[in-house]
């Protein structure tokens, strides 16, 4: 039987060569696009190693200092009460907000502030953005250096090649280490292997190389430095400064991904309580602490409000996949219309000798899962291809878009539903078609 | 006729609908994509009013292990030699808030009695020649400027077209940040806070000799073709004299590229996109239309005998499918006005409406390539055949 139904989808799939070709091109596509996205989207927002666990982590990146002076409205409401004027004053107090400074917080200030949130299990105050140009071998070479503490290390779970991360110890005893990734030794040393105990030059200090990791394949916007040192390593000057803007971020790391909006209340309410120390200058704080899906959207969609930020790349975000996958399956119930009306003859035929509803239904059903599957494996070699051409030019600077079995089954997922989304409507109006209808409407051949 | 092409199309609502379906989405993709693709290339087009090639920028670290005299010293000293350097045209000093970066400082108040917002950027006198601005009205600092009684000040056009209208205002005071400034100059552009996908800011330059502690960056004007060796000798020359390696030289016109890399990525990407939807809903048009033209080869067969030319007929089966097609529109656009009505994203509403417009007219010519040539089958059909088959 399904050799049978096998046999005759081929067969018509080779007559109608224009029909099949439409189909197997919106189906490639489509898919082939859905599973890029995918890819996409898993790589960046994904719990991929260092950030295995992004979803239990709450960033610090910025906060502002506000001067607001207080701003007195007053409203004057006249009428005339018979003949005579009557006059009603009221007050409005308010805050206006003259001035405005925002910058990423201090290492002062997190230490002094933010070190006890209780919600979180583990803490790290780090720095990035320190970029040295380096010259070698008449060769400009821009390595990325971060600052961090010790905990740095148990929340982002890097992979360590070669050696260790560094301790504790060695960073209260301002051991000169530095932990490189992958591409910095390449870049560097010339070999991506065997660089424990050889020197790199930073900012004039020989920092001795203790561990070799894997460069980040995702996760850019957080974890783009070359080269890791412990912060103590880092100019007295800028480890004593009093101000709260500087240069560090912080990370606090929960338990479960249900904690976060704990941590963050509990933040928040640290920072209310915190007495300004010139208060002339600037009188208000404003702290931001964000999840992860809200920093990356925070930094796509720059809206003075987070969650406005969030809600705007959420929805366009879903906006647009709801209309660019609604579209091609419109586009292949309209086509597979035309295709199975086609065939009334055929079907009159089958009903005469005595096929029901029920298996005219699967075996077109049958017949669309099998276009689908083609469809499906001709946009899977497609986006194979794709993918390596993306990473390959480095279009996405430093991502690499894996190809994991995760996104692969989605995909089949996909394709079935597909499937019987596009044949399950045209297959039911033409299995309910009556016999003597289906007969008289084959004219012309 | 278009009461009687209605009743044919009503008759058919189950098989129109699903087109008319696809029209609405279709247009609604286009639109979307059309309104970013608008708003951002419009962006694009406006000119940066900078020259970014041979434009270096070192960031100098001023604050760590220097006192302020030092660092000042070291500045002036830094500024006199690099300018000596044969491959280097000119060098100037601003604050860090240098192009294709996102930090900016802003000032908005309503001090002069009217809502003031202005971008501000502090800059020393030979910023203008080392950036190649162009000044339209009035000059730029020079050293005189230090002790003038009233801060001078140079503004954007872009400024005075915002808040000053017509207004004659060179040598006119205001106050723009705290303290009230003489404008003494007018730069027809500055397109540098973001990117070049950035909207133009209004823009306020303040004057700052080039010993002053708040303009840490180090802009480089090179002349063409300099080389790595020149960028070793400068950056060794900066470490020299700062005592520090914590700074990089920056390339403004690399910058300038992976910056509107950012945008030019997803662009590309929705297009493309949006490309292929557009071949498949067409190649689909295609089929359905040639499908369902030729299932009524009785009716035009009946119609030829009885009078009716080839145009005729070509002519009805193409106002049938605009019919349905402007319905798929005119619902389409019912959706898509809401966005500029409510204001929802950051964009300005003109884009819209020229998304609605190009997204109708692509539509439309679609659709009429594809029901061209299915029509002009029917019409060629013989009376004769058609009749005979039934």
């Amino acid at each position: 039987m399904l050799k049978n139904y096998f046999k005759i989808a081929l067969k018509v799939m080779m007559r109608k060569k224009f029909f099949s070709f439409i189909s197997l091109f919106g189906i490639s596509f489509t898919l082939m696009i859905l599973m890029i996205l995918t890819a996409f989207l898993n790589t960046e927002l994904g719990n991929n190693a260092p950030m295995s666990k992004k979803d239990k982590m709450v960033f610090i990146d910025q906060l502002s200092l506000l001067y607001m002076r207080p701003d007195t409205t007053m409203v004057l409401d006249s009428t005339y009460v018979g003949e005579i004027l009557e006059v009603d004053t009221s007050y409005t107090y308010d805050k206006e907000q003259t001035s405005r400074s925002s910058s990423s917080p201090s290492l002062h200030f997190l230490e002094k502030h933010m070190k006890d949130i209780k919600a979180a299990d583990n803490y790290s105050f780090y720095s990035n953005g320190h970029s040295y140009d380096v010259f070698l071998n008449n060769n400009k070479l821009t390595l990325e250096g971060c600052y961090t503490d010790a905990n740095f290390w148990e929340i982002f779970d890097f992979q360590f090649i070669e050696g260790n991360a560094f301790v504790k110890q060695q960073l209260d005893n301002q051991e000169p280490i530095a932990v490189i990734t992958e591409r910095a030794a390449i870049e560097y040393f010339g070999r991506a292997r065997q660089v424990l105990g050889e020197e790199i030059e930073l900012d004039r200090k020989i920092y001795k190389v203790s561990g070799l990791v894997k460069t980040p394949t995702s996760g850019q916007m957080f974890l783009d430095s070359d080269v890791y040192i412990p912060y103590t390593n880092m100019h007295p000057k800028a480890l004593s400064e009093t101000h709260f803007l500087s240069n560090f971020h912080a990370v606090y790391l929960g338990s479960s991904p249900s904690k976060t909006p704990l941590i963050k209340s509990e933040i928040e309410k640290t920072a209310s309580f915190i007495k300004m120390p010139n208060p002339e200058r600037y009188n208000e704080l404003e702290i931001y602490a964000l999840s992860f899906v809200e920093d990356y959207a925070h930094d796509i969609v720059d809206h003075d409000e987070v969650a406005q930020s969030k809600r705007i790349f959420a929805g366009t975000l879903i906006g647009l996949l709801a209309l660019f996958f609604l579209l091609p399956i419109l586009n292949l119930i309209n086509v597979n219309i035309s295709r199975i009306m086609e065939r009334s003859s055929e079907i009159g035929v089958r009903k005469a000798f005595g096929a029901d509803a029920k298996d005219i239904l699967f075996q077109f059903v049958f017949e669309n899962i099998l276009l689908t599957i083609i469809g499906g494996m001709i946009g899977f070699l497609l986006a194979f291809v794709l993918l390596y051409l993306i990473n390959s030019s480095q279009v996405l600077p430093d991502t690499i878009l894996a190809f994991d079995y995760k996104v692969f089954l989605y995909s089949i997922a996909i394709c079935l539903l597909f499937g019987v989304l596009s044949g399950l409507l045209p297959a039911y109006r033409m299995s309910k078609i009556h016999i003597v209808n289906a007969l008289k409407q084959n004219i012309y051949g | 006729m278009v009461k009687h092409i209605l009743t044919l199309i009503w008759n058919k609502k189950k098989s129109n609908f699903l087109l008319f379906l696809e029209i609405v989405l279709a247009f609604l993709i286009l639109f979307a994509v059309i309104a970013f693709v608008t708003h951002n290339v419009r962006r694009y087009v406006e000119p940066l009013g900078f020259e970014s090639e041979n434009l270096w920028v070192a960031h100098l670290d001023l604050e760590t292990d220097m006192d302020s005299l030092t660092a000042v010293n070291n500045k002036e000293r830094l500024l006199q030699e690099l300018s000596q350097m044969p491959d280097i045209k000119s060098v100037a000093y601003g604050c860090n808030k240098t192009p294709f970066r996102n930090s900016a400082n802003i000032t908005g108040h309503d001090d002069n009695g009217f809502y003031l917002l202005s971008w501000l950027y502090r800059a020393d006198e030979k910023f203008d020649k080392t950036l190649g601005l162009k000044l339209i009205k009035g000059r730029w600092f020079d050293k005189s400027d230090s002790n003038a009684k009233y801060p001078p000040v140079v503004v954007s056009q872009k400024l005075l077209d915002e808040h000053f209208g017509e207004r004659e205002v060179l040598d006119s005071i205001f106050t723009i940040e705290d303290d009230q400034n003489r404008i003494i100059g007018i730069v027809e552009h500055y397109k540098a806070f973001g990117g070049e996908f950035t909207d133009e800011k209004p823009l306020t330059f303040f004057y700052r000799p080039s010993n002053s502690i708040e303009t840490p960056s180090l802009y480089i004007r090179t002349k063409e073709g300099a080389n790595i060796g020149l960028e070793e000798k400068v950056n060794n020359h900066i470490a020299t004299i700062t005592k520090s390696n914590n700074f990089i030289i920056e390339h403004i016109e690399q910058s300038r590229v992976l910056k509107s890399q950012e945008t030019w990525v997803p662009i590309i990407a929705l297009l493309s996109i949006c490309g292929f939807l557009i071949i498949n809903v067409a190649l689909g048009l295609f089929g359905v239309l040639w499908y369902n033209i030729n299932k009524r080869r009785a009716e035009i067969g009946l119609r030829r005998t009885l009078g009716a030319t080839k145009g005729n007929i070509s002519f009805q089966f193409i106002v049938e499918i605009l019919l349905v097609v402007f319905s798929g529109i005119l619902v389409g656009i019912f959706f898509a006005i809401q966005l500029p009505l409510m204001d929802i994203f950051d964009i300005e509403n003109s884009n819209y409406y020229y998304a609605i417009l190009i997204a109708m007219v692509v539509i439309l010519l679609i659709v009429l390539i594809c029901a061209y040539y299915p029509s002009r089958q029917a019409a060629l059909i013989h009376p004769a055949v058609a009749l005979h088959e039934e």
